[in-house]
């Protein structure tokens, strides 16, 4: 499987480098542009995998590259940004970009940022593949909505619901095997915890406390404990 | 209307003054004009003429030296006389020439011993007074009481209260009115600079209208200023960041010393924490993004078990579930800046939320030192730190406190800073429930 290609549009020269070589060492293939236009050019040459985006960028702005790449492509892109203020993180995501990284940060969180980005993408179609269709936005249980790209929780009342990392990744990995029974290992193994002791007892505590964040309004949480087995997400998932 | 309150105060109060003044004089000139005209019922008017002349038969057939006993003698609680040896009479500042006529008519001989009349004084014992000349050019001065008399009696008090009575409701009432909008620009200065600048319409006299105008042009010029801070303050943090950004990516070198590297790290960590910190406190200021719908209850319980899972002794109590409306990531970061000072400072942490009304109550507490009375408010100023020996053992720049307040006040909120009596801080916040 040749190395996901990257494009880096940055417009400070030894930045650009830098990110470059950050890329490459991670084990990316990375082609640079200094422009908005140079960004076109090398589209043009050929696909990427990913572009990784400067927000400020001399003559167009990145949300502005942003907006018509989305007009032509689908392909996945992380911006970066020197303003890291709410409401650039907020635009950014609204325009369609797949992740926000704010400047300055290390080769191993830029890494991180761009391996998960391309793994949903890759992960998401080909777990598609067997339902077909688009990979999914939003996910349904019990009135409760889950948007995958912003991973959000909202309760049945539309108010959002704050999840830590480690619990959205066991609730993913709730909804991805709906109405089976999973063990504890099989559970931490899958929602690769984040909590950075994985010990039986953390993954307990991890499930009541989403089990105890699920159960808004009196209604009984979804999640069921199989005695001696694991635990079981019992709700109806619909993905749309 | 309109004339009036383009007035300036002294014209005001000159106003004022002349209205009284006006009020004084025809009060006065009605009451002399009453009192001219007054007339006793005869029965009254006969009974003073026959005790007036009874006294002056006594007085003229006694000899000088006795006459100040007799007078005394003669004198009554309802008919008081005195006898003076000086030709100098004794004269009240309300004569009652009618009075006098209807005496006169009922014995003229008075009219030859100069007959004077006049209402008596406040303080004196009857209410008509008047004097004689006796035949060798003495004075006998009377006094006596007359019921119908009191009507003059209280036209004069009136006459002397009332002006003054209407003087103190008109300053009262005109110093009310221009205060009126005093107070309304005391209340908008207490808000002046909590947000964009509301001018305020300008009221009142002439020079409350100027004020009003120099505060509403200082208004522009401080959010100008501010504005101004603001765009340096973010000018610097953003063409510090690719910089900062390039250092990052250059130490993670495999040649590098990984002390040193570590180091590095944590260094331009702690900058950036303060790069974020001045845009949180620039972000609170105002936001294009909407309010939507969050469960504080699960928000505030989140951080906790997030800080407990670090080995934190952070502990949450109240509600499971409780909605309200304001913008998540400025909220959070509200709560996580309470709960970090919290921690810093106290050792430990406790928050509750709770329904309170139409509120949502969040209150975080801590069993530290808490913060001297006198410095809370400070506490609340932007780039204010309490440790004055600048001890940096914190990551900061004084703005976590006012990054809660404003970020409370942006959602419609309120913040309560105070010591527990049993010691500890506790930090309440009100948030409108959705």
């Amino acid at each position: 499987m040749p190395a996901p290609k990257i494009l880096l549009v940055e417009d400070d020269g030894p930045l650009r480098t830098l990110t470059a070589r950050a890329l490459r060492q991670s084990g990316f293939e990375v082609l640079t542009a200094a422009t908005g236009a140079e960004m076109w050019v090398s589209l043009r040459e050929g696909p990427v995998s990913l572009v990784v985006l400067d927000v400020m960028l001399p003559g167009t702005s990145g949300f502005d590259l942003l907006r018509r790449l989305r007009r032509e492509s689908d392909v996945p892109v992380i911006f970066i940004s020197a303003r890291g203020s709410e409401e650039d993180r907020v635009l950014g995501l609204e325009l369609g970009a797949d992740d926000y990284l704010p400047k300055p940060f290390s080769t191993r969180e830029l890494a991180a940022r761009v391996g998960a980005v391309l793994r949903r993408g890759g992960t998401d179609t080909a777990a598609d593949d067997a339902i077909a269709g688009p990979p999914p936005d939003c996910i349904r249980f019990d009135g409760w909505t889950v948007s995958v790209a912003r991973r959000e929780l909202r309760s049945p009342t539309g108010a959002m619901v704050d999840l830590t990392g480690a619990e959205y990744d066991l609730l993913a990995t709730f909804l991805g095997h709906p109405q089976r029974v999973l063990g504890r290992e099989r559970l931490i193994e899958l929602s690769r915890t984040r909590m950075g002791d994985s010990s039986d007892r953390s993954i307990d505590v991890l499930v009541s406390r989403l089990r105890r964040k699920l159960q808004a309004a009196g209604s009984a949480s979804p999640i069921v404990t199989v005695r001696g087995v694991g635990y079981m997400f019992k709700a109806e998932v619909a993905r749309s | 209307m309109r004339l009036f309150r383009r007035f300036g105060l002294p014209e005001r109060l000159l106003a004022v003054l002349l209205l009284a003044a006006l009020l004084d004089f025809a009060v006065n000139s009605f009451l002399f004009e009453r009192a001219n005209t007054f007339v006793l019922r005869q029965d009254d008017a006969e009974r003073i003429v026959e005790n007036l002349v009874l006294a002056t038969r006594a007085m003229e057939r006694t000899p000088a030296s006795e006459r100040q006993a007799v007078a005394a003698a003669l004198s009554s609680d309802r008919f008081a006389i005195d006898w003076t040896p000086a030709s100098s009479r004794r004269a009240g500042s309300v004569s009652l020439a009618n009075l006098r006529e209807q005496v006169l008519d009922i014995e003229p001989g008075l009219a030859r011993s100069h007959l004077e009349l006049h209402l008596e004084g406040l303080p004196a014992g009857g209410n008509i007074g008047g004097s004689v000349r006796l035949s060798d050019g003495s004075m006998l001065d009377f006094r006596t009481h007359a019921r119908s008399a009191w009507k003059l009696t209280a036209g004069r008090l009136a006459g002397l209260t009332l002006p003054t009575l209407l003087l103190a409701a008109f300053a009262w009432g005109f110093l009310r009115a221009t205060l009126m909008p005093l107070r309304e620009l005391i209340r908008a200065t207490r808000r002046l600079g909590s947000g964009l600048p509301e001018p305020l319409p300008e009221r009142g006299p002439d020079e409350l209208r100027a004020l009003i105008r120099a505060l509403n042009s200082m208004q522009q010029r401080i959010h100008q200023s501010m504005l101004e801070r603001t765009n340096t303050m973010i000018a610097i943090g953003h063409d510090l960041k690719t910089p900062l950004a390039r250092i990052l990516l250059r130490i993670d070198d495999e040649t590098l010393d990984p002390g040193v590297r570590d180091g590095i790290t944590g260094d331009i960590q702690e900058m950036r924490l303060l790069l974020e910190s001045i845009q949180a406190y620039v972000d609170s200021g105002g936001s294009e993004i909407p309010a939507e719908r969050i469960d504080i209850a699960v928000m505030a319980e989140t951080l906790i078990d997030t800080a407990a899972d670090h080995g934190a002794d952070a502990t949450y109590s109240g509600e499971t579930n409780l909605d309200i409306m304001a913008r998540p990531v400025s909220i959070r970061r509200a709560l996580g800046n309470l709960i970090e000072n919290a921690l810093h400072y106290g050792g430990n942490v406790r928050v509750a939320v709770r329904r309170n009304g139409t509120a949502a109550e969040i209150v975080v507490e801590d069993d530290g030192p808490g913060i001297p009375a006198d410095r809370i408010a400070d506490a609340l100023q932007p780039f204010f730190r309490l440790d004055t020996a600048r001890a940096r053992d914190t990551a900061g720049m004084g703005l976590g406190l006012p990054i809660v307040e404003r970020s409370v006040r942006m959602e419609g909120g309120t913040l309560d800073l105070g010591n527990r009596p049993e010691g500890g801080l506790r930090a309440t916040i009100y948030l409108p429930l959705a």
